[in-house]
C-alpha cells in the first residue's frame, strides 16, 4: 500500500518553482492528453496524465527514474485540447529539468557524431527541431577539431539532423542512411513487369501520421504495385532517396507526413514538404511530370483518408504511364 | 405561461423590445417598441390557416433548423400568446395568407412598429440564456459530422411533437441509432471557452440518457464525464437510476471523435481513468452536452438596465449570498439562467423570490436608502458656473446624475448608492458625501498622523473588498508589522486623489490604496474609475517631488487576508529601508505645491474650520 503522507511534497514545490511546471497541480485528470497522444501506441504504458498526477502527489523517485519524461517529444497535440491549458511538454520539461541536475539518464538511442568526417557546417544544427545540436571543439586524433556535439539530454532521435548532414556524418542507430536506403530499394513487388497494368508507387509515411487501426492495416498491406516503408519522421526523408527511387525503377512517389502544425517533432512535416517540392522542380528540368513525386498531410481527425490517398496518387500516376527517362 | 396570459393584472408584451429605461426604484420609465407582427392581435385566433397556404419556407429556428417554418408562423406550438406574424424579409406579399384568413380578415400589412411608454415601479431580467455551438471545437467534428449532434437538437429529435414526431433519428440515413454516446462538459469547465460549470448538464444528459434506454431498450448508451455532479435533492438517486439501468459510464473526457467516411458511424477516443487505459467506442451517434453561456445581447441589456457581468458573463447579483435575486440597481431584479446557469427548480425558486422582492417594492409607499448619498453644492458646480463638465455623470455607475449646461448637477438621490466616486472626481468639489464629507475623512487623517507620521503606512480600504481584506488578516491572525493605519471608505472610487496628497502633507512615510479587483467590485465600475485616477497620481507625486515608490495601489478581496499582511510587510519593509531624514525633507519640501493645490478646500464647509484648527495647533506648538 502507499503511504500517501509518507510522499515528498518538496519535490511538488520544486516541480512548480521550475519554469515550465507552475500548471502541475492544475490538472484534474480528465485524460484528454493521454488519449491524444501517440507515444502510447508504441509504449502502451506512456500516459502523461499519470506522470502529472504522480508529480502531484510527490512521488519523485517513481516519476525521476520513468522513462516516460524523456518520451514526450513536444509535439503539443495535447495542449490545444487540454481543458486547463496546461503545456504539458513544458512541464515535462521541467521535471526533465530536475531530473539532470539529480543525475537521471535519458535512456535510448540518440544521435551519434563522427567525428573524423565532420566538417562542422552547421546544417544539423540549423534543422535540429530541439536545439539539441552545437559546434564545440572536439577532441580527435590527439588534436582538437570543431564538430557537432549532441546533447543527450534533448535529443528525441527522429534523424533530421541525419537527412541534412552533408557528409553523413551524424547518424541515429535503427534508421541509418543505409537502412532506409534498403527499405526503400525496389522490391521485388515493384520491380518493372511483375504487374502490367498496376502503377509502381512507393509511399513513405512518418510513425505518427496514421491514427486509425484500419489505416495501420492497410498500410501493412498495400495493393499489388504499391510499397509503404515507414520512417520516424516524413523530415528524415531526404530529397536523394525519393530521387534514387525514382531511378531505381519506382513510377511515383508519395511521402506523407502529419497535418500541419501537428508534426511529432515540431517541424519535420513543414521541412519535407519544401523538400518534395524541390523535387518536382527537379523533375521538371528533366522533363519528368511533376506529379510523379507528391506529398500530403494526414491529421489524427483523417480516418480513413490514407488509403483514399494512396488510391488517389496510383490514379494519377497510372495515368502518366511508365516513367521513362528518356536519353 | 397561459395562467400569465389570462391574469387580469399581467400584460404581456410578446415580439416587443425595451429600447431604454430611466427613472428609480418604484418610478421606472421603461420605453418598449411592439414590433409590427403585420396580423391583428385582437383578431387572429391562432387556427394556422395562414401558415397552411404561405409558399415560403425557412428553416425553423425553434426546431434548430431541423423542421422548416414558413414566413407567416407562430415561434412554436405552445407560444403565448397564439397569434401569427409575417417575417417580412422573407414575405413575397402572394396574398395567399390574407385570402386564407377570410372574413376574420387579421392581416393587416399596413402596421407599424409602435413604441410606448410604461410606468413600472420594479424590473425583473429574466432573460434567459444561449447554447454553446460546438463547432469551435475542431476535435468533436460537430457540423462535419452529420451524426454528431448537441442535446438541444437530440431534445427536438426526441419530441413527440418535434419534426420527426418523436422518433430519434440519425441525421446521416434516418435511421433509428441503435448506440449513443453522450459528451458531457462541452465548451464549459474548458478555459479555451468557459471556465464555469453550467451546473445542469449532468442531470439532462441522465435524464436524455434513461430517456432513449425507456424508448429503446437495447440501445446501448454511455456517457463520458469528468465528474458527474447532482448535488440537489433527489438527483442523486436519478443518477443510481441510470447506472443500474444499465447506461455505460466512463469516467474520461473524449479527446476527439472521428468518423467512419462510409457508414458514418463515430469513434470516440478516451482514456476511462478506472482503466487507466485508452479506449475507443465506435457509436451511431453522439450527442454533446453543449455549455449554458450568457446570451449575445446580454451587454445591450445590461447597458440599458444599469447591470453588471460576472466573469463568466452572465448578470451578477447584489450579493452572492445575502441578495441573490437583487441586481445593483435597485429596484431590478434577476431570475433565471441570465444570472448564472441554473435548472428548472433552481429557475422556478429564483422566479418567485423575484417577484416577492419586486412586490414589496410595488406595496410600499416610501423606499429607505443608505444614509451615504450624494448632495451637490450648487454654486460650487462647474457648470452652474456656466463651463463645461459632467466629470461626476462620467463617474457615476448607475447614471443617478444629470448634468445639464448652465445649471447644477442633479443627483437622484434613490438611484445613488453611495460609492462617492462623484465626489472624488469632482475637480471643485462640489458634491459631497453624506456620512464621508471630505472633513470627516480629512479628520480621520489628521488623528492618525498625528504623532511621528512618517514611521506610519496610511490605508485607504474600501467597505466592501479591502476592509474585508484587512479584517481576514485580522481574525485569520496572519502577522504584520503595526505601522499601518486604515481609513475605509465605501469604494475606491471615492479615495480623492487630493486624501493622497494631504497624507503627504501630514508626513506619512507611505499611502496605500485599495480596493476590490475589477471584477468583483460592489459598484460596478468604481473600482475603473479609482484604478484611472490612481495611474496618474506616481507621475503627479514625482512632479511636486515625492519618490512615487511611496505609493501603492493594490486590489485586495475580502478573502484575501493573507494577501493584505503581505502588502503591508513589504510596504513596511520598503519604508524601513528609507532614511527618515530624507523623507522629512521630500515632505517638506512639497508642502508649498501641495498647500497651493488644496487652497480651494477652503470653500468646503467644515473644512475651513479643520485646517482652521492646524493653525492653531501649529501657534500653540512653540508656545
Amino acid at each position: 500500500m502507499i503511504k500517501l503522507e509518507k510522499l515528498d511534497q518538496a519535490f511538488v514545490e520544486e516541480v512548480l518553482a521550475e519554469p515550465g511546471g507552475e500548471h502541475l497541480l492544475t490538472c484534474w485528470s480528465c485524460g484528454t492528453c493521454a488519449s491524444t497522444c501517440l507515444v502510447r501506441r508504441y509504449d502502451p504504458a506512456f500516459n502523461p496524465r499519470l506522470i502529472l498526477h504522480k508529480a502531484g502527489l510527490g512521488f519523485r523517485t517513481d516519476v525521476l527514474s520513468s522513462v516516460e519524461i524523456w518520451q514526450c517529444s513536444a509535439c503539443d497535440a495535447c495542449y490545444p485540447r487540454c481543458p486547463k491549458q496546461i503545456h504539458i511538454s513544458e512541464v515535462m520539461k521541467a521535471i526533465r529539468a530536475i531530473a539532470i541536475r539529480e543525475g537521471y539518464e535519458r535512456p535510448g538511442v540518440v544521435a551519434q557524431v563522427d567525428v573524423a568526417s565532420c566538417i562542422a557546417c552547421g546544417m544539423c544544427v540549423a534543422a535540429c527541431p530541439y536545439e539539441a545540436i552545437t559546434l564545440e571543439m572536439s577532441a580527435h586524433n590527439g588534436t582538437s577539431k570543431m564538430a557537432a556535439q549532441v546533447n543527450r539530454d534533448l535529443c528525441m532521435a527522429c534523424g533530421i539532423c541525419n537527412s541534412v548532414c552533408l557528409s553523413s556524418s551524424i547518424v541515429v542507430e535503427g534508421h541509418t542512411d543505409e537502412r532506409i536506403n534498403d527499405d526503400l530499394g525496389v522490391s521485388p513487388r515493384l520491380q518493372r513487369g511483375t504487374a502490367k497494368d498496376t502503377a509502381k508507387v512507393l509511399v513513405i509515411t512518418c510513425n505518427w501520421c496514421l491514427h486509425a487501426m484500419s489505416d495501420v492495416s492497410y498500410a501493412m498491406q498495400p495493393p499489388e504495385g504499391v510499397k509503404v516503408v515507414n520512417v520516424p519522421c516524413s523530415g528524415r526523408v531526404a530529397a536523394v532517396f525519393l530521387a534514387s527511387a525514382l531511378q531505381r525503377g519506382v513510377d511515383g512517389v508519395l511521402v506523407v507526413g502529419c497535418k500541419e502544425g501537428e508534426c511529432h517533432y515540431k517541424q519535420g512535416n513543414a521541412l519535407e514538404r519544401g523538400r518534395v517540392a524541390v523535387v518536382q522542380d527537379l523533375l521538371d528540368l528533366l522533363g519528368i511530370e511533376r506529379s510523379r513525386a507528391q506529398f500530403a498531410w494526414l491529421g489524427a481527425l483523417d480516418r480513413g483518408q490514407f488509403p483514399k490517398l494512396v488510391e488517389q496518387v496510383v490514379r494519377d500516376v497510372q495515368a502518366l504511364g511508365p516513367l521513362s527517362w528518356g536519353q | 405561461m397561459v395562467d400569465a396570459a389570462r391574469h387580469p393584472k399581467i400584460e404581456i408584451l410578446a415580439y416587443s423590445e425595451v429600447e431604454r429605461v430611466d427613472g428609480y426604484i418604484g418610478n421606472f420609465r421603461a420605453q418598449v417598441t411592439k414590433k409590427p407582427r403585420y396580423v391583428r392581435a385582437d383578431l387572429c385566433n391562432g387556427c394556422g390557416a395562414c401558415a397552411k397556404v404561405c409558399p415560403i419556407e425557412l428553416p425553423n429556428s425553434f426546431e434548430l433548423g431541423i423542421a422548416p417554418r414558413k414566413a407567416i408562423d407562430v415561434p412554436h406550438g405552445q407560444a403565448v400568446p397564439l397569434i401569427y406574424a409575417v417575417d417580412l424579409d422573407n414575405c413575397i406579399y402572394c396574398y395567399k395568407c390574407v385570402t386564407a384568413c377570410g372574413k376574420l380578415d387579421a392581416i393587416d400589412f399596413s402596421q407599424e412598429s409602435e413604441t410606448v411608454d410604461l410606468d413600472v415601479g420594479s424590473i425583473i431580467v429574466a432573460t434567459g440564456f444561449d447554447s454553446f455551438d460546438p463547432t469551435v471545437i475542431p476535435e468533436y467534428g460537430y457540423g462535419r459530422y452529420p451524426n454528431v449532434i448537441t442535446t438541444l437538437e437530440m431534445e427536438r429529435l426526441a419530441n413527440s411533437a418535434g419534426p420527426t414526431v418523436g422518433r430519434l433519428i440519425r441525421p446521416s440515413d434516418g435511421k433509428m441509432p441503435k448506440s449513443v454516446v453522450l459528451v458531457n462538459c462541452v465548451g464549459s469547465r474548458d478555459s479555451r471557452y468557459n471556465e464555469y460549470c453550467s451546473g445542469f448538464c449532468c442531470m439532462y444528459t441522465i435524464k436524455n440518457a434513461l430517456f432513449l434506454k425507456q424508448s429503446d431498450h437495447d440501445m446501448d448508451i454511455s456517457i463520458f464525464y469528468m465528474d458527474i455532479r447532482t448535488p440537489a435533492k433527489g438527483y442523486e438517486e436519478f443518477y443510481n437510476r441510470a447506472r443500474e439501468a444499465g447506461i455505460r459510464f466512463i469516467h474520461g473526457r473524449p479527446s476527439q471523435i472521428t468518423e467512419d467516411a462510409e457508414t458514418h458511424n463515430l469513434f470516440v477516443e478516451a482514456e476511462d481513468q478506472a482503466l487507466g487505459q485508452v479506449i475507443e467506442l465506435e457509436t451511431e451517434m453522439v450527442c454533446l452536452s453543449t455549455a449554458a453561456i450568457p446570451r449575445a445581447d446580454t451587454e445591450h441589456v445590461a447597458s440599458t438596465l444599469t447591470l453588471s457581468r460576472s466573469p463568466g458573463g452572465f448578470f451578477m447579483e447584489y450579493h452572492p449570498k445575502l441578495r441573490p435575486v437583487d441586481s445593483p440597481t435597485d429596484g431590478v431584479f434577476l431570475a433565471g439562467a441570465a444570472q448564472g446557469p441554473k435548472d428548472i427548480p433552481a429557475c422556478v425558486a429564483q422566479g418567485s423570490a423575484a417577484a416577492s422582492r419586486a412586490a414589496r417594492v410595488l406595496s410600499a409607499d416610501t423606499w429607505e436608502i443608505e444614509p451615504i448619498v450624494a448632495h451637490v453644492w450648487p454654486e460650487q458646480c462647474l457648470s452652474f458656473q456656466g463651463k463645461k463638465c459632467g466629470l461626476c455623470a462620467q463617474a457615476c455607475p448607475y447614471s443617478a446624475i444629470t448634468v445639464v449646461q448652465g445649471q447644477a448637477a442633479q443627483v437622484a438621490q434613490a438611484k445613488c448608492h453611495g460609492c462617492g466616486g462623484c465626489v472624488a472626481e469632482c475637480p471643485n468639489d462640489a458634491i459631497t458625501q453624506a456620512n464621508f464629507t471630505d472633513a470627516q475623512v480629512v479628520a480621520q487623517l489628521r488623528e492618525l498622523l498625528r504623532d511621528r507620521p512618517e514611521d506610519k503606512i496610511l490605508a485607504f480600504m474600501c467597505h466592501w473588498c479591502s476592509y474585508g481584506g484587512a479584517d481576514n488578516a485580522g481574525t485569520s491572525h496572519f502577522e504584520y508589522p503595526p505601522t499601518s493605519r486604515g481609513i475605509r471608505v465605501m469604494c475606491s472610487a471615492r479615495m480623492d486623489q487630493d486624501f493622497i496628497l494631504e497624507a503627504f502633507r501630514r508626513g506619512a512615510g507611505m499611502v496605500l490604496v485599495s480596493g476590490c479587483h475589477p471584477q468583483d467590485c460592489h459598484y460596478i465600475t468604481g473600482q475603473r474609475v479609482a484604478a484611472k485616477r490612481f495611474d496618474r497620481m506616481p507621475r503627479a507625486l514625482e512632479r511636486i517631488g515625492i519618490n512615487p515608490e511611496r505609493f501603492r495601489v493594490e486590489w485586495i478581496s475580502a478573502a484575501e487576508g493573507e494577501k493584505y499582511a503581505r502588502v503591508i510587510t513589504e510596504m513596511d519593509a520598503k519604508l524601513t529601508s528609507f532614511d527618515k531624514a530624507q523623507l522629512r525633507a521630500e515632505n517638506d519640501k512639497a508642502r508649498p505645491e501641495i498647500e497651493k493645490r488644496l487652497r480651494r478646500w477652503k470653500a468646503i464647509p467644515q473644512m475651513a474650520e479643520l485646517l482652521a484648527e492646524e493653525k492653531q495647533e501649529k501657534q500653540e506648538v512653540p508656545a
